[in-house]
């Protein structure tokens, strides 16, 4: 039976495959055009601190571990103490305030004599494809394709700056898509590390695949880099080849219940979420941040991935007599629960993840749309005119406006070839230069500083739909109050009596 | 005698302590002193070989062991290997060779059949038989994923752990089971690590904890982290202590469990959770686990390799290679104290390991950067009175020299 329907995957792929030319693909022809060099990502050595790094790195023989000061953070993730878990309790040990080391001999390994290309790896959501994971459809491809347009406008940019350490040596982009199919992501991986030779890998999206694809990635030893899988638990592995350049549902979690309970006082939220990962994961800390502030979600209900009736659910949260619903899923899924919801007259404050921020949430909310608010991984409206560049660049180069993802793939992109670029083509001197930078990358998207955990943990925002379109407002702009963050670990504050 | 105070890789929260408790110096671990007088001290291996590529191995990043009477398998990131414990000759295999795929991530020999079970990282599942190679995946048989990171053999089955769920084969019917989320309690589906004993297999599930099956019922239970939350471990014994778990081994009733957050020990009614900074376990990243008894447990971490050599009195025995100057450094310690430290020639060729084998009174390490081979002449269980400390015959020798830490 099991071969029938691999058989019948295996047929939709090649299909798919077929299709592809007819939908957007990332290599249309377009003009490439440089934004004015200040304005453009490092490609060299910024950052002396790291001159000191180099020099150990490539000082080590493959037994040693160089001696370098392994980043510590006073709290996790910026966690306010109320929201914290058993914050009554001191725990017994506390994980991820320091920075896991690489301990193996990868230093050691030569780099080789002579190549054609620096290849780095791509991996996301590009095709169509029949997935078990995603509840027999695709839903992840537009936001994979902008995902890649923004890594490969940093490949072509690199290319026209002089390519691998000035000396005309393409990077080349090797690009795999990860259709969530059976665990694929984990056999492209294995292919890129160990066939396609590539340096280091950017991506994915969904977090079942991006688990999967880190968990190969520290057997193979090569850097990973996520811009695009918001799901706390990506980060806490402790894998020391992972670091991710997007704020997570975690930070984005945090806020929305601040603004729910210390700025609006609702008492009964309810959740309405997918039924796959990315709901399941991305309410948790809305979940757990909802009932530490005192006030319990009254209601979760979860649907099918592919369902376009939402009765069931939306006849429970009216029996809960819920004040506000929060959707974390698909940006069409939101609409269409959205649109269902008022259609029933029921008017409740509609809050969404941030993948409602998107052209077909509105387009198929139309009028709905009006008020619906999101946390979102970054404030798109800031002020900088890297980031005005990088979106006029990629408006010429493809002729759409970047979203989120393709905003971050490009700046993980960049962080990937500079780091190349700094340390040479050997995968844990790669993984070290990121590691142990101590500047934050000056992103397109905003200043990117990783954390002990290799975690980006910068400001979020929240969106709102109003006058016809998306604004974002910065905690400061909304007012939003937060509870007090300690600055010592949780331990640290018991022995110090800082918790009384 | 002349001992630098390098301790490695080792725990460094031990170290760091007593050096900031003033138990000890630089200028107290030069001087020497015999065994403490009536303290019991396990057995320490200081008979050690190694072997890497210059030896003939295919490569020197060892994935698996597996020790069959008088050979060795070995599992390496670019081919298969077996070692002639006699005579010290090692015959490889790589793709041009016929084997599937080049990169080893498990292996598990069949004493019933003679057949030798390999597990393909990204290449899936491959039988070594009569000097054949015979291959399984993702599109030929009911192999659920060809990312494989563990084998078990169970009677008749073969057990696999893949990235994807697991995959039992039953090598007699040829039949195949699938075990996902579907038709087993896996919260997630990352399988890391399998193992069998007693009639139990156990699955090490990244995100998911452990999963224990009960051949004769077919009945799933499942272990996983009381407190639920990634961040910390609330309490240290009550339960595993994170879901991400990496290994399994059971003997003689108990379970033992390794994850990247530290190891626990499970006997049925009581758990004990192992921190670094508590034991002699040389770092919380732990990628392999074997216990060679209820009592006695190897941990191969990214920092050395702890063996917890008894239980009762939490006495370990901590084995790291000295990167300056090369010696093969063991300490002994009971929790966070020290009592001894055992100086060698080179014990582990890198303090990266990955793997733990058993092999009667020996023991095999595979590293980042070869195999260890730790041969146990006069290895005895669990803890024995201390005799006098041997004369000091300097480092890179087979003697050990002793420097007993005062405390």
């Amino acid at each position: 039976m099991k071969r029938i329907y691999l058989m019948i995957c295996l047929l939709l792929l090649v299909v798919s495959f077929q299709i592809l030319p007819a939908q957007e693909t990332t290599d249309q022809p377009g003009v490439l055009k440089l934004p004015p060099e200040e304005y453009l990502p490092p490609m060299h050595l910024d950052d002396p601190a790291l001159e000191e790094v180099l020099r150990k790195i490539n000082g080590v023989d493959p037994y040693e571990v160089p001696d370098l000061e392994l980043k510590r953070d006073k709290t996790y993730a910026r966690t306010a103490e109320d929201v914290e878990p058993y914050s009554g309790v001191v725990p017994f040990k506390e994980h991820f305030l320091e920075q896991m080391p690489y301990t193996g001999p990868g230093r050691a390994i030569p780099e080789p004599e002579q190549v054609d290309t620096v290849k780095l790896g791509f991996i996301g959501p590009i095709m169509s494809t029949v997935s078990v994971a995603t509840g027999g459809k695709s839903h992840e491809e537009p936001l994979g394709i902008q995902m890649l347009k923004g890594a490969r406008l940093a490949i072509e940019q690199a290319n026209a700056r002089g390519g691998y350490k000035d000396r005309s040596i393409p990077f080349e982009l090797v690009v795999t898509n990860d259709n969530g199919l059976w665990g694929a992501s984990g056999n492209e991986i294995v292919t890129m590390a160990y066939k396609d030779n590539v340096w280091a890998i950017l991506g994915t999206i969904d977090g079942a695949n991006s688990h999967i694809a880190i968990r190969v990635a520290l057997k193979a030893e090569i850097p990973m880099m996520n811009t695009g899988d918001t799901d706390p638990t990506f980060i806490e592995t402790n894998i020391p080849w992972v670091f991710r350049c997007i704020s997570d549902d975690r930070q984005m979690g945090y806020l929305l219940v601040d603004y729910l309970y210390r700025k609006m006082g609702y008492k009964r939220v309810g959740l309405i979420r997918a039924s796959n990962r990315y709901g399941r994961f991305g309410v948790r800390e809305v979940k757990d941040g909802s009932r530490r502030l005192g006030q319990p979600i009254a209601l979760e209900m979860a649907y099918t991935l592919g369902t376009d009736d939402f009765g069931l659910q939306l006849d429970r949260l009216v029996q809960a007599d819920v004040e506000a619903i929060v959707h974390w899923g698909n940006g069409g899924d939101a609409a269409r629960i959205l649109n269902q919801m008022r259609a029933r007259g029921m008017d409740q404050p509609f809050f969404a993840s941030d993948r409602a921020v998107s052209e077909e949430f509105v387009q198929i909310a139309g009028k709905n749309a009006e008020g619906v608010m999101c946390p979102y991984p970054w404030d798109p409206e800031r002020t900088d005119a890297k980031l005005d560049y990088f979106r006029q660049a990629f408006r010429d180069r493809f002729g759409v406006e970047p979203d989120t993802y393709a905003t971050h793939g490009y700046d993980g992109m960049n962080m990937l070839i500079w780091a190349t670029q700094v340390a040479g083509l050997n995968r844990a001197k790669i993984r070290d230069v990121l590691a142990y930078r101590t500047k934050p990358w000056p992103g397109v998207s905003g200043d990117i500083y990783l954390t002990a955990a290799m975690d980006d943990v910068g400001e979020v925002s929240m969106a709102r739909f109003e006058n016809g379109k998306w604004s974002f407002y910065t905690r400061e702009d909304l007012e939003v109050p937060q509870g007090f963050i300690p600055a010592r670990d949780r331990i640290s504050r018991e022995a110090t009596g800082d918790l009384e | 005698m002349k001992v630098s105070l390098e301790f490695g890789f080792y725990g460094k929260s031990i170290i760091t302590s007593l050096l900031l408790g003033g138990l000890i110096s630089p200028v107290v671990a030069e001087e020497a002193s015999p065994d403490p007088a009536g303290i019991e001290l396990p057995y320490v291996y200081t008979n050690w070989k190694t072997f890497t590529t210059k030896d003939g191995l295919p490569n020197d990043h060892i994935f698996a062991v597996e020790a069959v009477g008088p050979e060795v398998w070995i599992g390496t990131e670019n081919g298969l290997a077996r070692l002639d414990k006699k005579t010290g000759e090692i015959q490889s295999w790589t793709e041009k060779d016929g084997l599937p795929w080049k990169v080893i991530s498990a292996l598990a020999y069949s004493e019933k059949t003679g057949e030798l079970w390999i597990g393909l990282f990204g290449g899936g599942l491959a039988r070594y038989s009569a000097g054949r190679f015979d291959h399984w995946h993702q599109l030929n048989s009911g192999l659920v994923n060809d990312v494989v990171y563990g084998i078990a053999l169970e009677n008749d089955n073969v057990w696999i752990a893949t990235t994807a769920g697991a995959s039992r084969y039953n090598t007699v019917t040829g039949e195949w089971a699938i075990f996902t989320e579907k038709n087993a309690p896996m919260e997630e589906i990352w399988n890391y690590g399998v193992s069998y004993n007693d009639g139990k297999v156990y699955l090490g599930v990244w995100g998911s904890g452990v999963l224990e099956y009960e051949v004769a019922t077919g009945n799933w239970k499942d272990y996983l982290d009381p407190d639920g939350e990634m961040e910390i471990d609330l309490y240290r014994d009550d339960g595993i202590v994170h879901v991400i778990t990496t290994g399994t081994s059971y003997i003689d009733g108990i379970l033992w469990v390794s994850t990247y957050f530290g190891a626990s020990r499970y006997d049925g009614r009581h758990w004990r959770g192992y921190f670094a900074h508590e034991c002699g376990l040389p770092s919380d990243f732990i990628n392999a686990i074997q216990g060679r008894s209820g009592t006695e447990a190897w941990f191969a971490t990214d920092k050395g390799v702890g063996a917890l050599a008894d239980f009762e009195t939490d006495t370990w025995v901590t084995y790291t290679r000295d990167t300056q100057t090369n010696e093969g450094l063991a300490i002994v310690s009971r929790g966070p104290e020290i009592l001894k430290e055992v100086r060698s020639g080179i014990n582990i060729p890198h303090n990266y390991t990955l793997w733990t084998e058993m092999d009667g009174n020996d023991v095999w390490i595979g590293t980042s950067k070869g195999l260890a081979w730790g041969i146990g002449e006069g290895y005895y269980r669990g803890l024995k009175a201390a005799t006098p400390a041997k004369a000091d015959s300097g480092p890179g020798t087979d003697e050990p020299n002793t420097t007993p830490v005062r405390r």
